[in-house]
């Protein structure tokens, strides 16, 4: 098993460059229509997410603690201006998800704007925001979001599961990154973002804990670094994690000085702001991974009496 | 990379050699490029060593479908055995795949008077990585025989996982020749992940590395294992 130290430092390294970056996550208020105004909120909600975790898994140092808390108060105020950026988004696109998906994590933390609410609600109740085509992986966490926002879920997690890819634990050698990502976001939205372990039903538990070293070991050789983060982190929401020392190993070497996680390979060259733009994902997804994992870790060491 | 010239009369030689045997093994047939053309000192040589690298799998129909190897094909092989002894310092496979070759011949050639043998260390499986382990199998897949009863064979039974992994990691690597290798011992080994989907997996093998003799050598060798039609 990887020394946890290994693991807990990679999240610090990632949590000092995404304070130090915290600028790149600014929103495009006069975007080109055709880019899209909600185009840029993803990487908010996302940060808003894994912050979160990180507070509850409470095995972060008091500076992590405090910069996370720093990250999610300058997204907040600074960034979605209290949440009224958030309001913009969903009258420039009444129907889309996406307000309401940044918005879950920070309500979940005690940030509020009620004009939010209302359109969650109300998007609740239209059948085109239940009809939206979706992948089943995706339609599955936007129930989740509605279950965690206190609306009975359209339609029901338990209904849109089975029609996922993972469900029907198909062949694993079939796998590719597309089909990978899914994988890990169907992990990520059935343990609710690894809170809720017990979530995964015992054959996707089992299916995951028989080919998840395979793709592991995969993407680690491949150099995938964004992949493989959100493989750990489903690795790190196993009943028994592997917590493997040589993809541990790997990604932490991976990672810059700055703390900065290259997606794939090496750091991308460009403009400061094309630079944030490719690695700020792997980097969130380092800090994720890395908190799970601590945790994860630390719960092997005192098992429970 | 430029292929010097004996490695890649060599390497044509054990593709031409690993066709025979997929006929014979699709026909019933005997392996007829076994026996080398006796006229050339040098094509003699070229067809031992390619006996040699194909190993225990030159004599597989007969091993597999029960047919008795025909006399040509036999000292052919028993020459190849003699000529090729490991040496002190050979690897692991390289001392296992003679030792199947060995047993082979004791098997087919009821007039061979070689005494058991002894098996060599097989240790280095037992503490292998999946990745490595699987490797190593498929390079001695010509062991993944029903029936067999070896070292080898011990270790694979203990590891049917970590093979299956193998089998997964050689197919995301478009590695076919360890794939189909490694789907040939899962054929015979019990407590494979039935969500491996093995009959589908050895299809795609075959789909997509099936031009190489050698995959569809060990592809053909686990559907007649699968199907039992060696019984």
């Amino acid at each position: 098993m990887t020394d946890t130290r290994l693991i807990h430092n990679v999240g610090v390294g990632a949590l000092e460059w995404l304070w130090a970056h915290r600028d790149g996550f600014e929103l495009e208020p006069d975007v080109d229509p055709e880019i899209g105004f909600l185009e840029r909120f993803k990487p908010i909600g996302e940060l808003a997410m894994i912050c979160k975790v990180l507070f509850r898994e409470g095995v972060a140092g008091s500076r992590q603690a405090q910069l996370a808390r720093q990250l999610l108060d300058h997204a907040w105020r600074e960034t979605l201006d209290g949440g009224r950026m958030l309001v913009r988004g969903q009258l420039t696109e009444p129907i889309s998800p996406i307000p309401f998906e940044v918005y879950l994590p920070f309500k979940e933390l005690g940030y509020s704007q009620p004009e939010v609410e209302r359109a969650a609600v109300l998007n609740h109740r239209i059948d085109s925001w239940a009809a939206f085509e979706a992948t089943p992986t995706r339609r599955l966490g936007l129930s989740a979001f509605q279950r965690r926002f206190g609306l009975p879920p359209r339609p029901p997690e338990s209904e849109v599961r089975g029609t996922t890819w993972l469900a029907r634990t198909p062949e694993p050698w079939t796998v590719e990154g597309h089909i990978a990502y899914d994988v890990t976001h169907n992990v990520f939205h059935l343990t609710d973002w690894g809170e809720r372990p017990d979530g995964l039903p015992p054959a996707t538990a089992d299916y995951l804990a028989t080919w998840l070293p395979v793709w592991i070991d995969d993407w680690l050789d491949l150099e995938r670094w964004d992949l493989l983060g959100e493989l750990l982190v489903v690795d790190a929401c196993l009943p028994r994690p592997t917590l493997d020392e040589r993809a541990w190993e790997g990604f932490a070497a991976a990672q810059q000085p700055d703390g900065a996680m290259p997606a794939l390979r090496t750091m991308p060259e460009g403009t400061p702001d094309e630079v944030f733009d490719i690695v700020y994902h792997p980097t969130l997804v380092a800090a994720y991974a890395s908190v799970l994992a601590t945790s994860r870790s630390l719960s092997l060491l005192a098992p429970a009496s | 990379m430029e292929q010097s010239g004996t490695s890649s009369l060599l390497q044509g030689a054990v593709q031409d050699l690993a066709s025979a045997v997929v006929s014979a093994l699709r026909s019933g047939d005997h392996t007829r490029a076994a026996a080398p053309e006796r006229a050339h000192a040098e094509a003699e040589d070229l067809a031992l060593a390619a006996v040699r690298v194909l190993g225990a799998d030159a004599l597989l129909p007969s091993t597999l479908l029960h047919t008795p190897p025909l006399p040509d094909e036999l000292a052919v092989f028993r020459k190849a055995v003699e000529a090729y002894p490991p040496g002190a310092d050979a690897a692991p496979t390289v001392r296992w795949s003679h030792w199947a070759m060995r047993n082979a011949l004791r098997r087919l050639d009821p007039g061979h008077a070689d005494a058991p043998h002894q098996e060599p260390d097989a240790a280095w499986l037992e503490s292998a990585t999946w990745q490595l382990l699987t490797h190593q199998l498929a390079v001695l897949a010509a062991l993944a025989l029903p029936g067999e009863d070896c070292a080898v064979t011990r270790a694979a039974r203990q590891r049917p996982v970590d093979v299956a992994r193998g089998f997964v990691r050689a197919v995301r690597r478009r590695d076919w020749r360890q794939a189909a290798g490694a789907g040939r011992w899962l054929t015979l080994l019990e407590g494979v992940p039935q969500t491996l989907g093995l009959d589908n997996g050895l299809d795609f093998v075959e789909l997509m590395g099936g031009q190489d003799p050698l995959v569809a050598l060990h592809v053909s060798a686990a559907r007649l294992t699968r199907t039992g039609a060696f019984v």
